[in-house]
């Protein structure tokens, strides 16, 4: 991972230049008035900053996408907005090169009074696009967005769905030389947003420029040339996609490992008292993230019963990290495993998964105790364990699926 | 955006946006900008009517005709002031998302609230002339410059406003008393030479009242609507201490006002990212 992306870059490559930016918020109050800011400019009080962006220095070549990653509030759209000129840099520089058309914090800017087609008019007007030239693609713009209907509607009628869709439509239909995307994925569905992607590809094809926040690393991975990772205002890196997207990934897992990890419920009349992994070699039992070197990873659970149960089902699922999705989950009661009763006090049970066809990455296993007729839940718990797994081998997505090909 | 883009494309969206202000105004009213020409003309028909039942033009000639005159003006001051308090706040979601001139915004409500202006100029002229009050002639033409300082001032007024309420939101109150204060300070509904008498503190220095940028805004439109033989541009009996080049005072003002608004646009145009 390179770390001085800025030495990569010639001057006379780059469509996205930042150098050395900083930027600080003042700290205020909601409602600032003539009063606060007489006192504090009597007691000279320095107003208490927070810094958003520290050093940040980020080159975008001609023709070339990057995706930013990093956790919320780790500066992106600061980031985003400066480059947009929405925001001015404390300290340091953001230039860009040719028309930037920028979609921030989900719309571009639309006046709730106006009809769709008035604010597509308008936004092509902000973008200096003549009139002409803005008539002539406003159809594009309504069909790309799917809103015929509703064009002539004022846009606050519109759903959040149809006002991004819209924005987004607009923000790509001006050609721009430069489009600065944030976290649109994020709300149109699952239709729109492989039209986004789609229309992202055409524009990278036409050797345009592209910097795009998202969450969604599989799309960031599928879509950029190289990352960027931003943590708390700082640049950690920027390279290659999968590397540097993976680095953001272990240290999320890490913080999430202390933040939100674990949590429980249920009646309680059956607990887990302890989840561990078997090492694979000793057989021992290992709590934590444990590295799934073998295919057919193992697992200990310890229950503590308050009364005899009479038929408990023992279920687990596993959830992929980046996106919180369960990949797989099952229980004793459907793989026809009959734990049988038990009786007050502490017992255990083995479970064994081939995760082969897991993808490389970082999961988390819940696991449930519940009643034979689900009706009862003695005992959840969400995210017990990690397992880390190792790239074996290469496929797209999260798991593979048995293949043939034929002719 | 490129941000060094030449100004004449910004033309264009000053063209747009000034359009969507008026369109704004009136949406959704059945009767939609004839509003512009209604409420003047149904404001001057109250004035007379009240100003008969009420007698209190008497002894005065043509004082509603003067009234009237000074009260349509006005409005186009007020107007454009309290429009503009939120032409920057009020437009967050533009400001924040996509990079334009700023300036563009409080210019826009001034320019709409111009419009809408030489729109309720149609009635008080018909009025003037039905009433035959309205100089015919050349002399119309002082009202060029009158529009065009008044324009100058409103805009600049606006810039300063509209900048101001994004940091302060205590703007917008100081902006309803100030405003009443500048009523009276501007000789709306008294004559001229009163302004005058009441300056006799200042001396020969009386002629410091068109600092006021309103009292030599409205001096000029009078004098093109009325003619000089009713609305010189400065009262006959005030001539040795105030020549009429004093009105020049308030169109440097109406100048300084506009250079000042600008300036304060350009400084906050850093921050308005952050306050908003």
């Amino acid at each position: 991972m390179s770390d001085d992306p800025a030495t990569e870059i010639r001057d006379d490559e780059w469509a996205i230049d930042v150098a050395h930016v900083t930027k600080r918020f003042r700290l205020q109050d909601a409602s600032r008035s003539l009063k606060t800011a007489a006192i504090d400019l009597l007691r000279r009080r320095a107003p208490q900053t927070f810094t958003a962006l520290d050093d940040v220095s980020l080159r975008v070549k001609h023709g070339e996408t990057v995706g930013i990653v990093g956790a919320n509030g780790a500066g992106k759209s600061t980031l985003l907005s400066i480059i947009a000129g929405t925001l001015r840099a404390t300290s340091g520089t953001a230039r860009t090169r040719g028309t930037v058309s920028s979609l921030l914090e989900l719309g571009a800017g639309f006046h709730p009074d106006l009809t769709g087609r008035e604010n597509v008019m308008l936004y092509g007007a902000i973008m200096g696009i003549p009139r002409e030239t803005m008539r002539r693609r406003f159809d594009e713009v309504v069909d790309f967005a799917g809103l015929e209907e509703f064009i002539d509607q004022p846009v606050r009628f519109y759903s959040s769905g149809m006002y991004v869709r819209l924005g987004f439509s607009v923000a790509v239909q001006v050609d721009p030389d430069v489009l600065l995307v944030d976290e649109v994925l994020a709300v149109g569905d699952a239709d729109f947003q492989r039209k986004c992607l789609a229309k992202m590809d055409e524009f990278r094809g036409r050797g345009k420029s592209m910097l795009l926040i998202s969450h969604d690393l599989h799309t960031v991975r599928r879509i950029a040339d190289r990352v960027a990772y931003l943590a708390r205002g700082r640049m950690l890196g920027v390279g290659d996609p999968l590397l540097v997207s993976e680095r953001y990934m272990k240290d999320s897992v890490l913080e999430a490992d202390a933040a939100l990890a674990k949590h429980e419920w249920g009646t309680g009349e059956a607990k887990f008292t302890r989840a561990a992994h078997l090492d694979p070699a000793t057989g021992k039992e290992v709590e934590g993230t444990f590295e799934c070197t073998d295919d057919r990873p193992a697992f200990r659970l310890h229950w503590h019963a308050d009364r005899r149960l009479d038929d408990p089902v023992v279920g687990f699922s596993i959830a992929d990290t980046v996106s919180g999705r369960n990949v797989f989950g099952s229980n004793t009661q459907i793989a026809g495993f009959r734990i049988g009763p038990i009786e007050k006090g502490d017992g255990s049970i083995e479970l064994r998964i081939d995760a082969s066809n897991l993808q490389a990455g970082e999961y988390l296993l819940s696991f449930s105790m519940h009643s034979g007729d689900h009706k009862t839940n003695y005992h959840r718990l969400e995210h017990g364990l990690q397992l880390r797994v190792k790239n074996r081998k290469w496929f797209d997505g999260l798991v593979s699926l048995p293949v043939q090909w034929s002719k | 955006m490129q941000r060094n883009a030449s100004w004449t494309k910004w033309w264009e969206l000053l063209r747009i946006l000034t359009a969507r202000n008026l369109k704004i105004r009136y949406k959704g009213s059945v009767l939609g900008f004839f509003w512009s020409l209604l409420t003047p003309a149904l404001t001057i028909l109250m004035y007379a009517v009240f100003a008969h039942i009420l007698k209190f033009n008497k002894g005065q000639p043509h004082y509603l005709q003067f009234l009237v005159s000074g009260i349509i003006v006005w409005g186009f001051t007020v107007g454009s002031l309290n429009d503009s308090l939120f032409s920057i706040a009020g437009n967050a979601n533009l400001v924040k998302k996509v990079y334009f001139p700023r300036a563009i915004l409080p210019l826009t409500t001034a320019l709409a609230s111009g419009v809408n202006f030489l729109l309720t100029f149609v009635p008080l002229m018909l009025y003037l002339a039905l009433t035959g009050t309205l100089a015919w002639g050349p002399g119309l033409l002082w009202l060029l410059p009158a529009f065009a300082f008044h324009l100058a001032l409103c805009a600049g007024i606006a810039c300063l406003v509209g900048t101001l309420n994004v940091f302060f939101r205590d703007t917008q109150h100081i902006v309803g008393i100030g405003q009443l204060a500048w009523f009276f300070l501007t000789p709306v509904f008294y004559f001229p030479q009163m302004q005058l008498e009441a300056a006799g503190f200042l001396g020969a220095w009386r002629g410091l009242v068109f600092l006021n940028p309103m009292t030599g805004v409205l001096a000029l439109y009078r004098r093109g609507l009325m003619g000089a033989a009713e609305q010189p541009l400065v009262p006959p009996a005030f001539a040795a201490d105030v020549p009429a080049w004093w009105i020049g005072v308030s169109c440097a003002m109406c100048l300084a006002v506009l250079a000042l608004g600008v300036a304060a646009l350009r400084r906050g145009d850093r921050s308005f990212g952050d306050a908003l």
